[in-house]
């Protein structure tokens, strides 16, 4: 038994990996997608909108850039998983997964540098994804996306 | 303008299949191409072996010559150089130039390498007791070579290998599996394959000897001295029960004679010298 | 210096622009962050090791962009835009570019 595991380690690496992958990336992104549902929720009153034009009701004291980025990376499941797909082609379920959270997660970074700034509203907003680290490196693959949100932060007077 | 606070539905940017049905129909594609490839790529690769100039062949033997490290036996050679001799002269045997070669390895076995050498093992020369076993040994060997048997399993082999390399190129750890069970030169012939052989070392063995006596003899010995534990040769060959009917069926349909063996002055491990 | 990503700066007046002021870095993760992506990588979720350091080097970006501003006499940048670009394996460009204005 010992030696057929001996033997065949990489076949055995690469099925555990793809369980641990599984389980823990399945559970890391049902954690991180009932955080984004709920700081969404906690952070619905702040408008935030992709044009120049739509100024809010009140005066507006100052503006300032804010920004929120994140990397985040797919787990070993999925990436055997979208690597099976483009075998096929069609929908990579995987890749969207990750690029739907991390420019939720981008936005809501930027909205919450916002709030601690006292904004009550954010100005074309900007998303910009780029494909980081490893992934540079082609042969192994697409792995982990950086998206980074911006926009103007519009400030009103204090009191 | 009025701004109304809502959410948006966030669900429309995600796939909605579980992730694990997705992987069981991507699954079974892969396995349906596999299968096409492997039957595809595996009977193109025994057709082109069937056709193979046996001077290609000697460039290909070269390559895999390092794979069985052993003594050359010329007492073996000689024997084998014999059995060719006898053989018609249309054989494709004619083509090679054959070496033996003497690999220290406890199974009871013998290897055709691409190219001409035949690879035997030491547990076989320990289990052979006269000339005329090792001669039948030599010549189902010799078999496998005139019907290009070798070579059509190494092109049945490179259908999955060359699968593998495509779907997860050549650092993958899933190319190198399939590379190392399917590129194995100890190629595990079909029972077919064997019959074929068994039947074409009969006749060879009469052509030379003048009779088929010990034809069976090193496996009636292997059959009965087989104990929980398989030898090598037996786990992958047919049931040496059905190889010894199936010899015997050959020599009583030929009329062949039988006559005593020869027996060998040192039985035991030391390849006999002439 | 106030920084925008629209054309104007909400409350005040643009009275003088002085043309595009740009600001880029070149940054390369080192190899401890590299390996501890690579088991991040297995399990997926975010690698914030590379979240800091882009978030980093584009306040970096930013930085060099209002100091070249400054250099001009404005005291905005309006129209701000950001670019990220692998130039090379392991190393990324982040470089931020705007108009530089002076506003009253």
């Amino acid at each position: 038994m010992l030696e057929i595991v001996l033997n065949n380690l990489g076949l055995f690496l690469f099925v555990g990996l793809a369980v641990l992958g599984y389980f823990a990336g399945g559970l890391a992104e049902r954690r991180h997608y009932r955080s984004i549902r709920e700081r969404e929720a906690e952070l619905v009153h702040l408008p935030v909108v992709s044009s120049e034009d739509i100024l809010p009701d009140r005066p507006v004291a100052r503006s300032c850039l804010v920004t929120g980025s994140v990397v985040v990376s797919i787990d070993y499941f999925k990436r055997i998983l979208a690597s099976l797909r483009n075998l096929f082609g069609g929908r990579v379920g995987a890749y969207e997964t990750l690029v739907d959270r991390a420019r939720r997660e981008a936005v809501l970074r930027m909205k919450e540098q916002a709030r601690r700034r006292g904004a009550c509203m954010v100005l074309n907003l900007r998303l910009e994804t780029a494909v980081v680290g490893r992934s540079a490196d082609k042969k192994r693959g697409l792995g982990s996306v950086e998206v980074v949100a911006y926009g103007t932060a519009l400030v009103p007077p204090r009191g | 303008m009025k701004f109304t606070a809502r959410l948006p539905d966030g669900s429309v940017n995600v796939p909605h299949t579980h992730p694990l049905v997705e992987l069981a129909w991507l699954g079974a594609g892969l396995a349906v191409a596999a299968v096409a490839v492997f039957v595809v790529l595996g009977w193109a690769g025994e057709y082109a072996a069937a056709r193979l100039p046996v001077a290609y062949e000697d460039w290909l033997g070269a390559r895999v010559a390092g794979t069985f490290p052993g003594q050359e036996s010329p007492g073996l050679a000689g024997r084998v150089e014999r059995l060719v001799a006898t053989s018609p002269p249309g054989s494709p045997l004619h083509a090679y130039r054959f070496r033996v070669v003497v690999v220290d390895r406890p199974d009871v076995n013998a290897v055709a390498v691409p190219g001409g050498t035949i690879a035997v093992f030491r547990g076989l020369l320990d289990q052979a007791r006269s000339g005329n076993e090792l001669d039948m040994v030599l010549a189902h060997e010799l078999g496998h070579f005139a019907h290009r048997d070798h070579l059509r399993n190494l092109g049945r082999g490179l259908g999955p290998v060359v699968l593998g390399l495509v779907l997860f190129g050549r650092d993958s750890a899933v190319s190198e599996l399939v590379a190392n069970l399917c590129l194995t030169l100890e190629a595990r012939y079909s029972r077919e394959q064997e019959a074929a052989a068994d039947r074409f070392a009969v006749d060879l063995l009469v052509a030379a000897n003048g009779h088929a006596g010990g034809a069976v003899d090193l496996f009636r010995r292997l059959a009965a001295e087989a104990g929980p534990s398989l030898p090598y040769v037996l786990a992958s060959h047919p049931h040496p029960a059905d190889r010894i009917r199936q010899i015997e069926a050959r020599i009583a349909s030929r009329g062949y004679p039988v006559r005593p063996t020869e027996p060998l002055d040192r039985p035991a491990g030391r390849p006999p010298s002439e | 210096m106030i920084l925008t990503n629209v054309s104007t700066v909400p409350g005040k007046t643009i009275v003088e622009h002085f043309g595009i002021v740009q600001g880029s870095t070149v940054r390369a993760k080192h190899v401890g962050r590299d390996i501890m992506a690579g088991f991040k990588n297995l399990v997926g979720g975010e690698l914030k090791g590379y979240t800091e350091l882009l978030q980093e080097s584009r306040e970096e970006a930013v930085r060099r962009m209002a100091e070249q501003a400054r250099t001009l006499g404005a005291n905005a940048v309006v129209n701000i835009r950001f670019a990220t670009s692998s130039v090379a394996q392991g190393a990324a460009e982040l470089f931020a570019y705007g108009t530089a204005v002076r506003v009253e």
